[in-house]
């Protein structure tokens, strides 16, 4: 795996700006505008990954203004529909493509392999191409670092997650926030409720609920695009905290944080080299160090001395000095996860198909 | 609060969408018509009854908006299914597709905003039994869908109303020639469905899940048709059906809560396996079944 380093991204900015200054400008300069689409499989609302994605573009219309013409298309069902779109966006010039969900990935790829002049970034998957990136996010070091703040302030002992389908992804999210959590109270537990849904919001409550009455006391929402969870667990007096963007104003009693995301620094950087010619397909997984993940809106509650504990780890974690998944790491089944003293390399950490002790859910097969 | 203390506390608010579209779409079968546009207004009913509480309007006016909404958008397949005489299949079809399309178009600007639901109402005494107290905590819907169950099997059963809309569906011929306006009759019954569709997209987004978002009916519209069939048109097993699908759906979730070791996707499908299963086994006589089952469900009428 090829991780976007700060450095590197610098590096890339620099020379692209370079680049674009002296060639790509004088070149372009008669041409069209580069035509970007994004495409996302739940509407974009105030908040919630697909708005995280759209906000990501905002730096490039500033930068670039009508150097570029982006088009967004949301509420795109995965699947042959999603594919003609793509293949229609395409066609009709976009030349810069943005998938945003997992299941976008055979048709994305096929547009790639089709067309070497269109580039595509497409999120959360592991099909590499010339011109054709995955990217993720490494939310894991924001769920340890809110992990830490859920233990301090939890009551009962017992954390939940709300967590849409049982993916590497949501696992490694959930296992870091378990992680997070033993860092302040060993014993502590974690129960998860997957709803097998991306999108469901009157189930996500339910399944909230249903968490709540089992005693939970601080609740992750794990990728829900709509406040279902955050505002259930307001009503019902719980800490909540979910991904991608803000729910603060939602809950704004027992917010305890987001674990935000920020793609501009990559989607800048891929534009920039897509228009100096220099773009080259990787796996491309970032997280606090390049400050795309970050988690923002602290909820105030957490103490003082736990708070200065986590701002700790992220520097850290920042410098790369430390990572959530250090052995020993025991899985849930008691069984050994990672040996003690050796670090997970990222190429497991997106793979993970198991939970580590203390949380109580078994996983579904 | 244990597991079944929480199923049996939330199954009548869960059930509620479901019933409430189910008893509409009853009384829309029973008079011989077949609209499979409920899914749709649901949504419609969903975000009209969203935008006018969201903007201070209070809930029970929201209720009537999307009581409203519904209704005249039903009336839109009353106008096609019944004044031209098109397949009614695919004209509930487009109309659900159509009522999907409009919610996502009227609530563009709301997308993801919430508003604060009703307060519960508590049976004194009852609802401080153990374990069943729960059940006896409700919103004020709640308990008016009950009260809308109750008078509906009693219509059905007691009212002449009931006969005739029963009549109409059976045999629109006879009922034509006996006098009864088998058109007026549909177009009414029609509306009341659509304006029972829109109650429970509102249940669904200003009081259940109070928030709105595109697409947040998922699929709830498709239940509550099947209800209706498998419930074999009659309004106890209707009213089974919707409290059994939404316990099972709270089950599955509370299961996985509290750590029991089995598989989330089977727990996530177990509403709808265990709903037919049941059903399907009270319905399993044959008779019974020829005996409610609606004649001339779907097919237009002509003079």
């Amino acid at each position: 795996m090829n991780n976007l380093t700060r450095r590197n991204l610098i590096k890339a900015a620099a020379a692209t700006g370079l680049a674009g200054a002296l060639g790509s400008r004088l070149a372009f300069a008669a041409d069209e505008p580069l035509g970007i689409t994004l495409i996302v499989p739940s509407p974009i609302g105030d908040v919630g990954w697909g708005h995280a994605l759209a906000a990501g573009l905002d730096p490039i219309k500033a930068a670039y203004g009508d150097k570029v013409k982006v088009t967004i298309l949301e509420n795109i069902a995965e699947g042959p529909d999603a594919d003609r779109i793509m293949t229609k966006t395409v066609a009709d010039g976009n030349k810069f493509l943005i998938a945003g969900s997992f299941g976008y990935q055979n048709g994305a790829l096929q547009i790639a392999r089709r067309d070497p002049s269109v580039t595509v970034l497409h999120a959360s998957g592991f099909q590499v191409a010339p011109n054709f990136s995955p990217f993720a996010a490494k939310y894991f070091q924001g769920s340890y670092l809110l992990g830490m703040a859920a233990a301090a302030l939890s009551k009962t002992g017992k954390l939940g997650s709300v967590s849409a389908f049982a993916i590497p992804e949501l696992i490694t999210t959930i296992n870091a926030f378990t992680l997070g959590a033993q860092a302040v109270k060993p014993d502590i537990e974690v129960s998860v409720v997957w709803v097998n849904s991306w999108f469901d919001p009157a189930k996500e409550q339910e399944a909230a609920k249903a968490l709540i009455a089992q005693k939970c006391d601080v609740i992750f929402s794990n990728a829900q695009d709509t406040p279902s969870v955050i505002a259930a667990c307001e009503e019902a007096g719980v800490y909540s905290f979910n991904l991608n963007s803000s729910m603060k104003k939602y809950a704004p009693k027992t917010y305890l944080g987001c674990i935000s995301t920020d793609w501009s620094p990559f989607f800048k950087a891929s534009v920039d080299a897509h228009l100096a010619g220099t773009f080259k397909g990787a796996n491309t997984f970032l997280g606090v160090a390049e400050k795309v993940v970050e988690v923002i809106d602290w909820s105030p509650d957490v103490p003082a001395d736990v708070m200065a504990q986590i701002k700790g780890i992220e520097a850290k974690i920042a410098d790369g000095s430390f990572s959530p998944f250090t052995g020993p790491i025991s899985k849930a089944d008691g069984s050994e996860g990672l040996a003690a003293g050796t670090t997970m390399p990222d190429a497991e950490i997106v793979a993970l198909d198991w939970h580590v002790k203390g949380v109580t859910t078994p996983l579904p097969k | 609060m244990n597991a079944i203390e929480f199923i049996l506390s939330g199954m009548l608010a869960a059930a509620t969408p479901f019933l409430l579209a189910a008893l509409g779409e009853l009384v829309v079968e029973r008079a011989g018509v077949l609209n499979l546009g409920v899914e749709g207004l649901m949504a419609l009913g969903a975000v009209l009854a969203f935008i006018v509480v969201y903007h201070g309007g209070g809930h029970f006016f929201g209720f009537v908006i999307a009581g409203l909404g519904g209704a005249a958008l039903s009336l839109v397949f009353a106008i096609v299914a019944l004044g031209f005489r098109a397949n009614q299949v695919a004209t509930g079809l487009a109309i659900g597709i159509f009522g999907q399309g409009l919610s996502a178009l009227f609530g563009k600007t709301y997308e993801s905003l919430t508003v604060k639901a009703l307060p519960k109402l508590a049976f004194p005494w009852l609802s401080e039994l153990p374990v069943v107290g729960g059940l006896f905590n409700q919103d004020i819907v709640v308990w008016i869908s009950l009260l809308a169950t109750f008078g509906m099997w009693a219509m059905f059963t007691y009212t002449k109303l009931g006969l005739v809309v029963r009549a109409v569906g059976e045999n629109p011929k006879a009922a034509h020639a006996i006098g009864y306006p088998v058109i007026s009759v549909r177009v009414i019954a029609i509306a009341f469905g659509g304006a029972m569709a829109g109650f429970a997209g509102a249940y669904a987004a200003v009081i259940y899940t109070p928030l709105w978002a595109d697409g947040m009916i998922a699929g709830r519209g498709w239940i509550a048709i099947a209800l209706v069939v498998f419930g074999t048109w009659l309004t106890g097993r209707i009213f089974l059906g919707a409290c059994l699908f939404g316990a099972v759906s709270l089950m599955g979730l509370a299961a996985q809560a509290t750590g029991m070791d089995v598989p989330s996707q089977l727990l996530s499908s177990l509403p709808y396996l265990v709903t037919i299963v049941v059903l399907g086994i009270i319905s399993a006589n044959r008779r019974l079944l020829k005996l409610n089952g609606v004649a001339s469900l779907g097919e237009p009428f002509e003079r």
